[in-house]
């Protein structure tokens, strides 16, 4: 994987809102540079301002001051997102959820149908095509919703708590799904998680936030080998990472000790 | 499947013990046809006006009235709604005339119709069009306001235009509390298409009741009524297989 070239340049973007008694300030400035290809996973507790930075990379809300730069060369729809929730359309199908994206940019068809059925395959719905999504587990519903924000093939993908709503059986399977879907595509990847587990285990780089005000507190690197599997959690680093980021996640804000 | 036949055998036999009943009145009971005509006059007095071709034109009239009232109020209806959701500022403009116009009774309106927009066809229209509007109206600002706010957040990430947004995500999204609407407004638009009939013009089912009435004709009176019962079944028939059609997403209705 080339990580050489930056792919998302975030430059002391904040965030604050107007709220009745004056404004709050939901995410104090955050400065960080991704490469392209990177995993990056962003771990912390609610109301630390981790929704806002992926809200305010998408474009769906306006930084209050900073810049974020994405090198994607004027695409008109440069990230994909998955949300919390599926958000299908209740409906379409399956295949007309995840061709959805291609439909409405004017794709034809053909080759739509291609790359939806190819992407279904990939994100292991094959044979639910036909399928309306309330015919669907929460699970499959939520691979259904990576494969539509796949569809139209944005360069970085987003991810706020994907995968927080099914059972942890589940989770585990598509946390190695979405490996194995990263490392096929080669896409850059920021997600949002409540798990330290799950960040340590799927992330190139894990940043810590803290709340009240949301700043980023640190970023670990982590040095556990790909592809990654059952054994990298028997592996004493990947213990020795979850345990730093609990510790960092329970000492409040204030202290300043970037790892990294 | 078997259910349905079932079904099907139930109405079939009430509609029997009904017509039975009918029958015995007029006949053992020896109702008087001014009164109660018998099955069999009512039926010859249909079959009169049908074979007169009188019958198709008064019929033809009636759901011409009802179909283009009901669309031109399903149309404006969603459009005010839409509108209204998109400009709240608006709302609260409209809201009071609303308001007023809503709860107004529209049939004691009916008779302002006639003085306004005359005697043909436009009055009994435009009190069709009053009748089926609210119902719609209500149903489609409840159907968009209840918008799930990530639909919007999609809509966004895709750079979907009005158009696109409005037919792929909010109207498909909205129609479950659309149809609810229209299934009322259905109900009422017949009820304003005979009334609008009785007042003015001459031709309808609504015509024709009052002209039978008139003239003491009650088999003919009977046959009329009948007709806008059978009329009012065949809407909601249609209207019930509209839904299933269109709403068969929302799964385990019936």
């Amino acid at each position: 994987m080339a990580q050489s070239e930056r792919m998302i340049d975030i430059a002391g973007v904040h965030k604050t809102f107007v709220a009745d008694h004056g404004t709050v300030t939901a995410l104090e400035p955050v400065t960080i540079t991704i490469k392209e290809g990177e995993f990056i996973s962003i771990v912390g507790p609610s109301g630390c301002g981790k929704s806002t930075l992926l809200r305010l990379i998408s474009g769906l809300d306006h930084a209050s001051g900073g810049t974020i730069t994405l090198d994607t060369a004027g695409r008109k729809r440069p990230v994909g997102f998955v949300f919390q929730e599926p958000v299908l359309l209740p409906w379409k199908t399956v295949l007309e959820n995840v061709r959805f994206p291609l439909d409405t940019a004017g794709v034809s068809r053909a080759e739509a149908d291609r790359t939806a059925l190819d992407l279904i395959k990939m994100v292991g719905l094959a044979g639910f095509e036909k399928a309306l999504p309330r015919q669907l587990s929460g699970g499959m519903r939520q691979r259904a919703a990576i494969a539509r924000s796949l569809s139209d093939d944005p360069p970085i993908l987003l991810m706020d708590e994907p995968f927080s709503a099914v059972d942890l059986l589940t989770r585990d399977t598509l946390n190695d799904e979405l490996l194995r879907i990263w490392q096929s595509t080669g896409k850059t990847i920021l997600l949002v998680t409540h798990s330290v587990e799950e960040a340590a285990y799927l992330a190139d780089r894990v940043m810590v936030m803290t709340a009240r005000p949301g700043k980023l507190k640190c970023v670990h690197d982590v040095d556990l080998a790909r592809p990654r599997g059952e054994e990298t959690k028997l592996d004493m680093a990947y213990h020795a990472l979850v345990a730093q980021l609990r510790r960092d996640l329970r000492t409040s804000g204030g202290s300043d000790e970037g790892t990294h | 499947m078997i259910k349905r036949v079932t079904a099907w055998i139930d109405y079939a036999l009430a509609l029997a013990v009904l017509l039975g009943a009918w029958w015995f009145a007029t006949g053992p009971m020896a109702m008087p046809t001014y009164l109660l005509p018998s099955p069999a006059r009512t039926w010859n007095a249909l079959a009169g006006i049908a074979m007169s071709g009188e019958l198709w034109l008064h019929l033809g009239f009636t759901m011409q009235n009802i179909v283009l009232g009901l669309i031109f109020g399903l149309v404006a209806g969603i459009a005010l709604a839409y509108v209204m959701t998109r400009f709240p500022k608006l709302a609260i403009w409209l809201d009071g005339p609303l308001v007023i116009l809503q709860t107004a009774p529209k049939i004691a309106l009916a008779p302002l119709f006639v003085v306004w927009f005359g005697f043909g066809i436009l009055s009994k229209i435009i009190l069709i069009f009053s009748l089926v509007f609210f119902p719609v109206f209500i149903g489609a600002v409840a159907g968009f306001r209840t918008l799930d706010p990530k639909m919007k957040d999609l809509s966004k990430l895709l750079g979907l235009g009005n158009i696109q947004r409005f037919r792929q995500i909010e109207l498909p999204s909205a129609m479950p509390e659309i149809f609810v609407g229209l299934k009322i407004g259905a109900v009422q638009a017949l009820v304003g298409a005979v009334l609008a009939e009785w007042m003015a013009g001459k031709l309808g089912l609504g015509y024709l009741m009052t002209f039978a009435g008139a003239t003491y004709k009650t088999p003919l009176l009977f046959a009329a009524v009948l007709l806008t019962a059978v009329l009012g079944l065949l809407m909601h028939v249609v209207l019930t297989l509209l839904e299933n059609r269109l709403l068969s997403w929302k799964g385990a209705k019936r």
